[in-house]
């Protein structure tokens, strides 16, 4: 679904020359798992999602999705296969305070040029599952961190991904909203049967995840 | 501090240049329709002060008569008053050259023996001055058609002394000898170059009238008090004469000026304030690229004041620039507007041609202070938005600032309020205020912008997201008002201006046609060149307009007899007529009145009909009395009739021939008109009477020719018009570009998040065109209504309080939505550039702080 192979990310820095984001870093994973990644700040976490969503290319090495060497694909098949295969959660959610939480699910879909009451009977499924089907139409501004996240994960959701890349999921959350969202995502990824890659800080949810795998310094040990 | 700022100043010049371009842009495109027009004003002042100071440079007061000439017997009156010094009886005749009839000369006839300084010059090009008087006066009245020229005319005709040339005055040819150089300019900068000086004799017996002049020039006793001797000769010579000093003839022309200057006037200050917006959304778009600048000035301890003295200073910087620019861009557009601009002041004003561009040394400070000045005070805003914000705000990497949305209603009640104030302020007492118009169209261009968030706030949120497309894209430009919203008043501002502006020209033009149908019924209008010059001695000899008269085919003759004359203080022309037609015949559109009684009260009873203009000005209607300056005093016309009358904002008066003739002595008409039999050819008979009179300088136009000509003088009266449109509407396209330059930049996150949730390049391309789109197209809603109320007042209101004309409305619809799709092109191409920028924001834009 997922290997690395041999990935190496390498950014030039005005300061101090060339940086190793990611050194040799080689991992597959297989349908259906959940894999946590943890690491420090700056271990090159976010560097590794950005490459398995195709936003980014490495400097060496291969990164495979779904069998498609992503390197050698354009950007524009790089942005074509996320969106149809890759659902994405951020730490600061990143929902737009202008539209309604309806429309912020709805976001992927329209992108993707879909509509229809297909999409609207999924959203509404998604947003009961999440708990906020009765705020359907309220803007995203009034919610809390917590429920920012669930409807996050609910966009992420909308398109059913094979695979599901979130950055800190609960890295703005205190530790009760954390531990639901947590609990949420996971039960979410497993109905769905979708693969789920996570960076977290806390060991306490990485270890709900299938495997959890360190990074250090760019350096990735999947134990 | 001034270091930092010019650091930061070049830093951003070199990182975003094209945002410091627009704003100097725009300063610029303000400054320079400001500076066009001021300089044709003023340089329009300076023709006719030019021509009195070269002629009447040296005289302290110029007797001027009240009706076409004064007769020369005048003249021994004046300097028997023990308080003249000396004076000098003036000709001035307006003469063409007889191989280029649309070429006119300012003949002057002066008397060489008087003591009039005249500057004579040894060459073309300057050399010294002859001397205060020609050497030998004496030789010069025995050498017939005796001319003294201008170097550069010299030049121009390429003249030398000794040769001649032929001028045409009414039917008459003179043939003209170069004696010598004549250069006013060395009395005055302002003087005009086709200035010729004949001796006073020969001018009268060539080119005007023995025994009658048009001025006496006086130079008065030192410390004589001028205006007891104006009164004085005033009442030594008669009624028929006005006595003025050159500051009080300035000042005549000035008056006739007004209402043309004021409304090109108020026409270029709407590009400054068109201009502004695009300061603002300049200032804007810089500001937000540099939002974490600021934050970190402000986080090492600057004070919000000092943030702001920072953006003011360095708007104030590029507002310099843009004055630099904008100095020879106004200058470049006045010059190429200047020939159709000096057509207006020839044909609506009766004024001197402008010859050349005067530009006075205050104009270039008036500049500095719109530019600078309009820069800081469209920066204003977002200056002290960004100067107030707390630092956290200003770190923070993405940002949603929405305090126009919550004010919106707010703001739309104070313009609607505005509105109502002043539409309630015009009922009830304004309207007798001659400038109740300028105030009415300022609130409902203040009252726009007022209202613009909330049309665009409510349009918005009508519009239901169902695709990532144009949906998505007009309900986007609701959410950040505080960018779009300026950008789309700005717009709207300008289309107001563009739509009220072709409703009245389309509806000008549209009633002119009308008058034309009806008031042109001849057939073949036949005069000389030189009437063209408003000469009064362009005239029609009477054995040649009884020939012309008796051609075949011509069934009526309409005859014209025109000057300009006085009532009151007004300065009006005259037309004696004589109708070849039967009352019932004519089509002349009256306001008031009946036009075959009207008619038949003219030419049986020496009435008068008076032009639409005169009425309002004077507030004279059918049945009152007209009061005329005739050279025996005045005299009283009654009003037969109220006629529509597009040639003169200054008033026409209809008079029959006879009547004129019995008022201001016989004189020969200046036109005449042929109605052809039915069948005949205009353009034959045209054809005809050219190859029969093929000496004879006459101006012979058919009925189609002089409408045409007509139509192409109303374009020339627009065209600076036009001009300043495209000013206004061209910073407000600006305007878009710039307002999706900050929502680039603003909206980073966002365009990353669509990005990451995989929207292509083309679909985030598409939804910035589709937002320039939509600002246009909400442009357009404003300013269409804006335009239409902006029309009524400048129809209903200024043009009947300024220039006293009815125009009926007429709504010019292909014109119209031309200029629609044309601003719709204009606005997808204003996105384009800034379509291209967002569209290559890339999803790792989202968490670069991260790498």
């Amino acid at each position: 679904m997922l290997a690395f192979d041999r990935v190496s990310k390498v950014y030039d820095t005005f300061a101090s020359g060339s940086r190793y984001a990611l050194r040799d870093v080689t991992f597959a994973t297989s349908m259906g798992r959940t894999i946590a990644i943890v690491g420090r700040s700056g271990s090159g976490k976010s560097t590794l999602l950005h490459l398995a969503a195709g936003i980014d290319v490495p400097t060496t090495g291969s990164v495979g999705l779904f069998g498609r060497p992503l390197e050698r694909e354009s950007e524009t098949a790089r942005t074509r296969l996320r969106r149809d295969a890759v659902g994405l959660v951020f730490q600061f959610f990143y929902l737009l305070p202008h539209l309604s939480l309806h429309d912020n699910v709805a976001l992927p879909a329209l992108i993707a040029g879909e509509r229809g009451a297909a999409v609207d009977a999924r959203i509404r499924q998604l947003l009961a599952r999440v708990g906020l089907e009765d705020r359907a139409r309220d803007p995203v501004q009034h919610l809390s961190g917590g429920e920012m996240q669930r409807v996050a994960i609910a966009r992420a959701l909308l398109r059913r991904p094979r695979l599901l890349l979130a950055d800190e999921p609960t890295g703005n959350l205190d530790d009760a909203n954390g531990r639901a969202v947590m609990d949420l995502l996971l039960a979410l990824v497993a109905e769905e049967g979708t693969t789920l890659l996570y960076v977290t800080h806390s060991r306490e949810f990485a270890a709900l995840a299938d495997e959890t795998w360190e990074i250090h310094s760019g350096v990735l040990d999947t134990g | 501090m001034i270091r930092y700022l010019v650091r930061v100043v070049a830093a951003n010049l070199r990182r975003a240049p094209s945002l410091y371009l627009l704003t100097i842009v725009g300063v610029a495109l303000g400054v320079a329709s400001v500076l066009t027009v001021q300089i044709l004003n003023q340089s329009a002042l300076a023709a006719f002060t030019g021509s009195v100071q070269a002629v009447s440079g040296e005289a302290d007061l110029s007797v001027l008569g009240r009706t076409p000439t004064l007769p020369d017997s005048l003249y021994p009156a004046v300097l028997a008053d023990p308080d003249v010094a000396g004076a000098w009886a003036l000709s001035r005749t307006s003469v063409t050259l007889a191989d280029r009839p649309d070429y006119f000369l300012d003949a002057v006839g002066v008397d060489f023996f008087a003591p009039i300084r005249i500057p004579f010059v040894t060459s073309r090009t300057g050399g010294p001055a002859v001397g205060a008087t020609l050497a030998n006066p004496a030789a010069v009245l025995a050498t017939p058609g005796w001319t003294a020229v201008s170097p550069e005319l010299a030049t121009e005709l390429d003249l030398a002394v000794g040769d001649t040339f032929t001028v045409t005055s009414g039917v008459r040819r003179a043939r003209l000898k170069v004696g010598a150089l004549v250069d006013f300019r060395r009395l005055t900068p302002l003087a005009g170059t086709r200035l010729i000086v004949l001796d006073l004799a020969q001018a009268q017996a060539l080119l005007g009238e023995p025994g009658r002049i048009h001025q006496i020039d006086v130079r008065a006793v030192a410390g004589t008090e001028l205006d007891a001797l104006a009164g004085r000769l005033r009442e030594t010579l008669g009624p028929g004469v006005d006595v003025l000093s050159p500051e009080q003839r300035t000042q005549r022309a000035e008056g006739l000026l007004a209402a043309f200057r004021l409304n090109l006037t108020a026409l270029s200050l709407i590009s400054v304030f068109v201009g502004l917006f695009l300061v603002y959304s300049a200032t804007q778009a810089s500001l937000v690229r540099r939002r974490a600048e600021f934050g970190l000035l402000r986080s090492l301890g600057a004070t919000p004041r000092q943030v702001f003295a920072v953006i003011a200073v360095e708007v104030a910087l590029l507002g310099a620039l843009g004055v630099a620019l904008g100095l020879p861009l106004g200058y470049w557009a006045a010059r190429v507007n200047v020939e159709v601009v000096s057509a207006t002041l020839t044909n609506l004003y009766l004024l001197d041609a402008i010859e050349r561009l005067y530009v006075p040394r205050a104009l270039f400070a008036l500049a500095a202070a719109i530019g600078i000045g309009g820069a800081v005070a469209g920066a204003l805003l977002p200056a002290l938005d960004m100067s107030r914000r707390d630092t956290k705000t200003l770190l923070a990497a993405f940002t949603l600032h929405e305090r126009l949305g919550s004010a919106a209603l707010p703001l739309a009640g104070s313009g609607a309020a505005l509105l109502a104030a002043t539409g309630l302020w015009y009922v009830v007492g304004g309207h007798d205020w001659r400038g109740a118009g300028f105030v009415l169209a300022i609130a409902l261009l203040a009252a726009l912008p007022l209202g613009t968030p909330l049309l665009v706030q409510r349009l918005a949120a009508l519009v239901r997201i169902t695709d990532f497309g144009w949906r998505y894209s007009l309900r986007s430009l609701g959410v950040r008002l505080q960018t779009t919203a300026f950008a789309i008043a700005a717009l709207g501002i300008a289309v107001s201006m563009l739509v009220g502006i072709t409703l009245m020209i389309g509806s000008f033009r549209r009633t002119l046609e009308v008058w034309v149908n009806s008031s042109l019924r001849a057939d073949v209008y036949i005069t000389t060149p030189s009437w063209r010059g408003r000469s009064t001695e362009a005239t029609l000899d009477s054995a040649l307009a009884a020939a012309l008269a008796a051609l075949p085919g011509v069934r009526a003759v309409d005859r014209l007899r025109g000057f300009p004359g006085y009532t009151g203080e007004r300065r009006i022309a005259l037309a004696g007529v004589e109708m070849g037609i039967p009352y019932d015949d004519s089509h002349l559109p009256l306001l008031a009145g009946e036009r075959t009684s009207a008619l038949a009260a003219v030419h049986e009873r020496g009435a008068v009909l008076i032009s639409e203009p005169l009425a309002r000005k004077t507030g004279l209607g059918l049945g009152d009395s007209l009061p005329l300056s005739v050279p025996t005093g005045e005299r009283r016309f009654v009003v037969a009739g109220v006629y529509y009358d597009y040639s003169s904002e200054g008033g026409t008066v209809i008079l029959s021939l006879p009547t004129l003739n019995a008022a201001f002595g016989a004189g020969p008409v200046n036109s005449i008109a042929l109605y052809l039999a039915p069948g005949a050819d205009a353009e034959a008979t045209v054809d005809a009477i050219r190859a029969r009179y093929p000496d004879t300088p006459l101006l012979l136009r058919s009925n189609r020719t002089l409408r045409a000509e007509v139509f192409t003088i109303f374009e020339q009266t627009f065209a600076i018009t036009r001009m300043l449109q495209g000013m206004a509407l061209l910073i407000a396209v600006t305007g878009i570009t710039l307002t999706l330059l900050v929502l680039a930049h603003e909206r980073l996150s966002e365009l990353a998040l669509y990005r990451a949730l995989g929207a292509g390049t083309r679909q985030v391309f598409g939804i910035f065109v589709a937002e320039g789109i939509g600002m246009g197209a909400l442009g357009l809603v404003l300013g269409g209504a804006g335009g239409m109320l902006l029309a009524a007042i400048l129809i209903l209101v200024i043009n009947r309080a300024y220039f006293g004309w009815t125009i009926q409305v007429s709504v010019p619809l292909a014109a119209l939505a031309w200029q629609a799709a044309s601003l719709l092109a204009a606005a997808v191409a204003a996105s384009l550039y800034p379509a291209f920028r967002a569209s290559r924001t890339t999803a790792a834009e989202l968490a670069r702080d991260d790498v």
